[in-house]
């Protein structure tokens, strides 16, 4: 096990690397020179050559790279051209606010996503199961910023019963202001992993309350409500745990929209600032954070099936 | 078995309170969030600004955020780039033009409580021209200043290099606000913009990431001190959720709406819409030296071929002016005795004809987007339509913002610039016709400067180039309309329309100044 858990991290290293040169290739081929955005239209050539030499830009593209992703085994990200900071203090301003929205999304969609899921699968063919996996369809099909814009302008806009948008109402801290500007982002966000998680949770229940072992147990006069939670469901939830992980990768993205529209002050909301003003440290050091995350949160799934299913091992033969 | 369930409730009991939680909220606090009750203003704009130290803003939305929190030694009036006292109370110019006497006001006190007089005009002054290269615009304010010297606590005296006359107006640009110097010391360069400290009708509390900049009133201001308690500006990049902020009560004022929302609006009672002719002109560039733009016919006939009406009403909705000259309307000088070109599909055709040009096919530069260009893609369509009804093919080609600034100003001689009809715009910077009729139009100023029409005629630049150095205003005014008859004669642009700055505000709030330079004055501003 700690075998494969070393040999899994050690495999995270090529990944991000490749991420890393990816993303840098990607804003240098971006059309848009860093230095004239930054100074404005009316900077004279002499100024722009002296700040390009001052970024490093004049230096060919692959002594940019190596500069760059030197500093960034050091812990340094470099500075945001827009916003003058280091990126790694403006990662860290953002990042309590993105996990804060991710994990709130995260267990509503798990939650909710499991139990209708499981009610869907004991309960199959009834009027509650089609109904709920109908919702679970559309849910599933609804556009992230499209379902946020609806549910601002009926709950904000109409009937005021949440704050449209921000973290925070203006100089107000504490945490009940926050919870009650969560609300609308993270149903947003987590409707589509919820639809996932249900249609998931279902089939795999039903797959599992075919088998043998359930039909003993029922024989033996088990009641259905233990059977249903106690013998189906944790072998039905090893594909749910996969499905989990791999929505953490959906939520990712769907949050980078997300937090424009709700004005969600995240790392999705400092990426898209960081491409709109062609902030390519900005966008490099982002990118590369999110990145790093939905590995991680990756690995932490792969490990966990271990936990959830002794069957499974990771001795290789 | 146990674990997991206990791990299930634990996530449902965490769900259950975050949900609980807001619930609580909502009955506690009513459906209105910050507005009601406090005596403030909260503004949404569209971009986080990129520094609060004027010196180094190049942007319209860091410029609105930080102008109050400074003054300028000169300030534009209300509605004009006309100038008023601000920090300096008295001005005095040499006879020959180079001598720019400035007498400053007693009493001033920066937010830090140092004390302002000449040696902190002196320090500002040297600060700005360090030529550090976040400084870009001291190069253009200040290229033309010898020296600056304070003889004595509140007189600073400027000297230029040569005769300058719009020199005053640019001594009332935001960007040459005067900071305090212990203050800039103190936080260094790269620090100051974000711990800003200056003497105007606000004092900085806050900047709290991408999402608000708190200020409160300066009651030590020397000036008209402002009748709210906070101003606050809040960074809503998405336009939706901004007016959805809006009129959820959330925000009173909100910044460049969609110009397709407006009408709603409007019509929505609870809402005003407040607006304000910017110093801006959009127009078509055309390379005037090489074909088939050398002809004056072919510049007239696109010209009459493009219905700016039909731009104006139907893409801009609003959100601009019919342009009839190059100038911007709220310039000082500007005239609209100059030549008129109405819409004409069939003068178009004549002209075209008359020119041997028929059947032209040329391409036609737009930009994917950028500062001032309101709606390049609609409106380049609607100009290719224009253009195929008499005949002339147009290819749109697009280029990202910086590359297209790159063309378009690139240091080519004429036969080499391949965008030969290009988008372009342009704000004045001090808001004196020169801003326009010399940067855009001397012959002296051909890319990598601003005239990308590669535009030269030597009776019009005889007239601009006396105007730009006579210091007195009233000899001025004459030559400036008279170049702009001969600049609209020969139309090396063709200018569109004119932007008009717009915000929708609650209704009941007054005395919300919008500038034609694009910042806001709110010292006036009460709210309901």
């Amino acid at each position: 096990m700690l075998r494969y858990a070393i040999k899994r991290v050690l495999q995270l290293i090529p990944i991000l690397i490749g991420v890393s040169m990816l993303v840098f290739l990607i804003m240098q081929l971006t059309p848009g020179d860093p230095a004239k955005l930054i100074l404005g239209p009316r900077a004279s050539q002499e100024t722009l050559e002296a700040y390009r030499r001052e970024l490093g830009l004049h230096l060919p593209i692959w002594q940019q790279y190596l500069n760059w992703i030197g500093n960034v085994l050091r812990g340094n990200l470099g500075n945001s051209l827009h916003f003058k900071k280091p990126v790694t203090d403006l990662i860290m301003e953002r990042l309590a606010a993105t996990l804060i929205l991710s994990i709130a999304s995260m267990i509503l969609a798990t939650v909710f996503g499991v139990v209708t899921g499981v009610i869907s699968a004991t309960k199959q063919y009834s009027l509650a199961d089609r109904t709920m996996m109908t919702l679970a369809l559309i849910g599933f099909c609804l556009p992230v910023f499209w379902f946020g814009l609806l549910l601002q302008f009926v709950f904000s806009i109409r009937l005021g019963w949440f704050p449209a948008s921000g973290i925070n109402s203006p100089g107000v801290t504490g945490w009940q202001d926050m919870a009650w500007h969560l609300v609308l982002p993270s149903i947003a966000l987590a409707v589509g992993a919820m639809a996932t998680i249900a249609r998931m949770t279902r089939s795999s229940m039903l797959e599992v309350i075919r088998q043998d072992y359930i039909r003993t147990a029922r024989a033996k006069g088990v009641s259905w409500r233990e059977i249903s939670y106690n013998h189906a469901l944790r072998n039905a939830l090893i594909p749910v745990v996969t499905v989990v992980g791999s929505q953490f990768g959906y939520l990712l993205s769907g949050q980078i929209l997300l937090e424009v529209v709700f004005n969600w002050p995240g790392l999705g909301q400092l990426m898209v600032n960081g491409i709109m003003y062609r902030d390519f440290p900005l966008v490099q050091g982002t990118v590369l954070v999110v990145a790093a995350m939905y590995v991680v949160v990756n690995l932490i799934v792969d490990l966990l099936y271990g936990f959830l299913d002794p069957r499974i091992k990771y001795e290789e033969n | 078995m146990k674990k997991l369930a206990l791990l299930i409730m634990v996530l449902l009991i965490a769900g259950l309170l975050l949900v609980g939680c807001g619930s609580d909220d909502v009955t506690d606090d009513g459906t209105t969030t910050t507005t009601s009750g406090e005596n403030q203003l909260i503004i949404g704009i569209s971009s986080v600004p990129v520094s609060l130290d004027e010196q180094q803003i190049s942007d319209y939305n860091s410029d609105r955020v930080a102008s109050e929190l400074y003054d300028t030694l000169l300030r534009f009036t209300d509605d004009s780039t006309d100038v008023e006292p601000g920090l300096a109370t008295d001005w005095d110019v040499s006879e020959d033009g180079l001598t720019y006497t400035i007498t400053l006001r007693d009493g001033v006190k920066f937010h830090d409580g140092t004390d302002f007089d000449a040696d902190a005009v002196v320090y500002n002054f040297e600060r700005f021209t360090s030529g550090e290269p976040v400084f870009a615009y001291a190069d253009p304010i200040f290229d033309m200043v010898d020296s600056v010297s304070a003889p004595d606590e509140s007189t600073v005296v400027f000297k230029l290099k040569e005769p300058f006359a719009p020199f005053l107006a640019h001594l009332a640009m935001t960007q040459f606000s005067i900071v305090s110097p212990t203050a800039a010391e103190e936080s260094g360069i790269q620090d100051f913009g974000r711990n800003p400290v200056g003497t105007g009708p606000y004092k900085f509390v806050s900047w709290t990431g991408e999402t608000e900049v708190i200020m409160e009133r300066n009651d030590d201001y020397w000036g008209d001190k402002p009748n709210i308690d906070r101003l606050i500006y809040r960074f809503i990049t998405d336009d939706n959720t901004r007016l959805n902020e809006l009129e959820a009560g959330s925000i009173d004022i909100a910044v460049d709406p969609l110009p397709d929302s407006i009408a709603g609006f409007e019509a929505h009672s609870g809402f005003q819409i407040l607006q304000e002719p910017g110093l801006h002109t959009w127009y078509l560039s055309l390379n005037t030296q090489v074909p088939p733009f050398d002809k004056a016919e072919v510049r007239h006939a696109f010209y009459h071929a493009i219905d700016r009406e039909a731009i104006v009403d139907n893409i801009l909705l609003g959100t601009g002016v019919l342009a009839v000259n190059f100038l911007p309307p709220a310039t000082p000088g500007y005239t609209d005795d100059v030549p008129k070109y109405e819409f004409s599909p069939e003068k178009a055709k004549e002209l075209l004809a008359e020119a041997g040009e028929e059947n032209l096919t040329v391409d036609f530069w737009v930009p994917e987007g950028g500062s001032g260009m309101q709606s390049p893609d609609a409106m380049a369509t609607a100009i290719q339509g224009d253009l195929a009804n008499v005949g002339v093919t147009l290819n749109i080609k697009k280029l990202e913002w910086g590359a297209y600034l790159d063309q378009m100003f690139g240091d080519f001689p004429p036969e080499d610039q391949e965008m030969l009809l290009g988008q372009m715009s342009w704000i004045s910077d001090n808001g004196d016709p020169d801003n326009f009729l010399y940067f855009l139009c001397s012959n002296t100023q051909w890319p990598p400067n601003y005239n990308s029409a590669y535009y030269s005629n030597d009776d019009f630049e005889k007239l601009i180039i006396e105007a730009r150095f006579n210091p007195v205003w009233e000899e001025r005014e004459p030559l400036y309309k008279e170049a702009q008859q001969i600049l609209m004669g020969d139309l090396p642009y063709l200018p569109i329309d004119h932007e008009i700055i717009t915000a929708i505000g609650r209704e009941g709030i007054t005395g919300f100044v919008i500038h034609p330079r694009g910042f806001f004055r709110t010292t006036g501003v009460t709210v309901p």
